[in-house]
């Protein structure tokens, strides 16, 4: 049967032709006037790119010919299996961010360069190289900055309360929370969906105490979790027994908490620099302060770590021009544009941040080595581990599991990773 | 009389399909070079989505079922045959473990009260009342946004503390104390399926509404002239008749059920505890996070033949079903 419009079919094969090769043309980029004789470097990143853009913009002034071609994706899950496919199919970027949760496949898949030798390094300081470094102590990421979190406290409502001095002996917190309690205040709330920064400075001070070597011992066979956790652990579960913290943590957000905090319904939550303008948008009147967890037997102590480093991605197509970019991001301008536009601690020895008048106190515990994050810490197997912390840490809460069980429940897991 | 004047529509479209039938597997459709020209230009129209299916489906799960014998991590290309490790290895996964309970006990709850609610709401929106468009939408509604977004919502209405939506409501109208809603296990469990449901009803309420919608009045019209009551009305005419959609609500919540991830993460991110982690989670927790490609792919083997059972058991009871009341 022959097609009744002949010439309209005709015509409609040309525009179909036509769209198809304008289409072509488009997606390959054969526009007439555009071409650009600039170096491409790929850069990959966790941050967004309004945080970046400043930064690409000065490096792009600075070096006229590379132009940055960025992409990124949120940490951590989707930015982890997003750089983990492009790895896989060769197509990752030059420069791609290296984190806790990726070091070890990174550096022992071999897909990043080694840095150690690079002048940039230099300015880098060194609990942050050794943080993105393999276990030779060759280095693989640039990391410019740390996070430091502890307590920010309310200070006019414990002020209210009779207490102008915040408390830095575990006794003096409990005294604390007790009279906050007793007053009908909600003394302390934080988000137990993670590991929180309570937890973690406990066991940071033990690990401090101990010469700092405790998660080495433990993943070498020598020492075991339940033997450095327990002690530290088992005054929160203490304050969750005499209800001065409620069990309700578990199920709270970090942002929920923050909300109570900024509205003035609890007089203490756990916070890092990320909160500081949160809060302040939230309400600008709060009168409120950083302070360091209160240790049993101990000094005030933080949670924190190294922020995550840029590697340059081994097979990377413009090593020369990756190389360009990392030694302007160490540069005194790269860190100042970077940590004006983040707020980051920046620690590089080339550049002094200024920070949040707030934020002092934690500044300073990053200056004294006073922080530790188990995550960073842990050589091996770190969301594993991590996955059965938090469950066993949401249990001992409710009281379902003692501190000594959540120790032997890390003990069995790295066991059953390391093919016991 | 309305009954006579349908008989021969309903004829005629049976035939038609008969004859549509019979022109695609009669052998002697196959002689004639017009109807051999006809297939082949059909044919031609399924190799898109035979193209799609293999791509995106069956080289993904030979892909997938290579994996689960070897310790392919999610970087490196070399990987190692290992055996049946990954699938010993899935059993002695304690996440694995509560993450099976709580699918299985999301799956059957869900299936059995969105059932339950959306029946009796497909009946009552399919009588007439004003605003009766209006309602069905409302009802419609929760299945248009991403479930991820619902459960960050319902996350701040469930919200354990005092401040939170629904025990701010609770303490001012009942004068209740702050319900831990979240931050119990059991109470995290009950949730998720809670909104789960509320999140589901009203979609198969509308996919039961569409079954009913053909159903002819005049069935219901000679059973009240027979003295047939509301209640035999329902079991002997509207159930029987519904069973075809009861199967397709059924085999929807059940794969749907079993592969549930989204909500649970937002809601609880798979806590207290263990108490709301999810098989789906395991796996991807496993697959990405931990860079165990190999045993997240042994897990997705077993799953994808868990779920292949438990759907055509279920096939197998609606069928019967549907012989038996029908």
């Amino acid at each position: 049967m022959k097609h009744p419009f002949p010439a309209r079919s005709r015509a409609l094969r040309a525009l179909a032709a036509t769209i198809a090769i304008t289409s072509a043309a488009v997606l390959t980029g054969c526009t007439a006037g555009a071409a650009d004789d600039r170096t491409v470097l790929t850069f990959f990143s966790w941050s967004n790119e309004e945080t970046m853009e400043p930064v690409i913009a000065a490096f792009e002034k600075e070096n006229p010919d590379i132009r940055i071609e960025f992409s990124n994706a949120p940490p951590v899950a989707e930015y982890i299996s997003t750089l983990q496919n492009r790895l896989g199919s060769n197509t990752a970027a030059d420069v791609f961010v290296i984190a806790a949760e990726n070091k070890t496949n990174l550096i022992e898949g071999g897909f990043v360069t080694d840095l150690t030798d690079e002048p940039f390094m230099d300015v880098a300081s060194e609990f942050n190289t050794a943080t993105y470094a393999s276990p030779d102590g060759k280095a693989y990421g640039l990391s410019l900055s740390s996070w430091a979190s502890g307590i920010v406290y309310n200070v006019d409502l414990l002020s209210e309360h009779g207490i102008t001095e915040f408390p830095t002996t575990w006794d003096g917190f409990v005294e604390t929370l007790t009279t906050l309690k007793d007053a009908g205040v909600v003394p302390f709330l934080e988000s137990w969906q993670g590991f929180p920064t309570s937890l973690g400075s406990s066991v940071g001070l033990a690990n401090f105490e101990a010469g700092g070597t405790v998660d080495a011992e433990i993943f070498a066979g020598k020492s075991t979790f339940e033997e450095l956790w327990t002690e530290p652990l088992t005054p929160w579960q203490q304050l969750f027994e005499d209800g001065l913290i409620s069990p309700d943590v578990v199920g709270l957000k970090g942002e929920q908490v923050r909300d109570e905090f900024a509205a003035g319904r609890v007089a203490m939550m756990t916070a890092g620099p990320w909160d500081i303008g949160a809060i302040r948008e939230a309400n600008p009147d709060l009168n409120f302060t950083f302070a360091g967890v209160p240790q049993k037997g101990g000094e005030p102590f933080f949670t924190g770590a190294a922020s995550p480093g840029y590697a340059i991605n081994s097979k990377a197509k413009e090593p020369e021009a990756a190389k360009t970019f990392l030694e302007f991001l160490a540069s005194e301008d790269g860190v100042r544009i970077f940590q004006e536009k983040t707020n980051d601690m920046t620690t590089t020895s080339n550049y002094t941040p200024t920070i949040d008048e707030s934020l002092e106190v934690p500044f300073q515990a990053l200056l004294d080595g006073k922080f530790y994050l188990p995550m960073i810490s842990w050589p091996r197997y770190q969301d594993a581990l991590y996955t059965d912390l938090v469950a066993q840490i949401q249990l001992m809460a409710q009281g379902q599991a003692t501190p000594a069980d959540v120790g032997a429940a890390l003990d069995a897991r790295l066991a059953q990773e390391s093919g016991e | 009389m309305t009954l006579i004047d349908e008989r021969p529509t309903e004829t005629a479209a049976i035939t038609t399909r008969t004859r549509a039938a019979r022109w695609w597997t009669s052998p002697m459709s196959t002689n004639g070079p017009t109807f051999q020209a006809d297939r082949l230009k059909i044919g031609l129209f399924l190799v898109p989505m035979l193209v799609v299916f293999v791509a995106l489906f069956l080289i993904p799960l030979v892909q997938s079922i290579w994996w689960s014998f070897t310790d392919f991590n999610g970087y490196s290309t070399d990987a190692a045959f290992v055996g049946l490790r990954n699938y010993e290895n899935v059993f002695t996964d304690p996440s694995m473990l509560a993450g099976l309970g709580f699918t299985l006990m999301f799956t059957l709850a869900t299936t059995v009260l969105i059932t339950a609610l959306a029946i009796p709401l497909a009946v009552t929106l399919d009588r007439a009342f004003i605003g009766r468009n209006f309602v069905r939408a409302i009802y419609f509604f929760p299945a248009i946004p991403s479930v991820a977004i619902l459960g960050l919502v319902w996350g701040f209405i469930l919200n354990p503390l005092g401040s939170g939506a629904l025990n701010s409501l609770l303490q001012s109208v009942v004068g209740i104390g702050p319900v831990p809603w979240l931050s119990n296990s059991t109470l995290a469990q009950l949730s998720v399926i809670a909104v789960g449901v509320w999140t589901s009803t009203g979609w198969h309420a509308i996919l039961y509404l569409a079954y009913l919608q053909s159903i002819p009045d005049d069935y219901y019209e000679v059973a009240r002239i027979d003295g047939a009551s509301a209640f035999q009305r329902f079991r002997y005419i509207t159930l029987p008749l519904l069973m075809p959609a009861m199967t397709v609500s059924w085999l929807l919540l059940m794969t749907g059920g079993l592969k549930v991830y989204d909500l649970p993460i937002t809601l609880t991110r798979g806590g207290p505890g263990f108490s709301t982690f999810t098989i789906t989670q395991t796996i991807i927790q496993n697959g990405v996070s931990q860079a165990k490609y190999g045993q997240a792919s042994a897990l997705a083997v077993i799953f994808m033949l868990a779920v292949g059972a438990i759907v055509a058991a279920q096939l197998i009871v609606s069928r019967r079903l549907e012989g038996r009341l029908s």
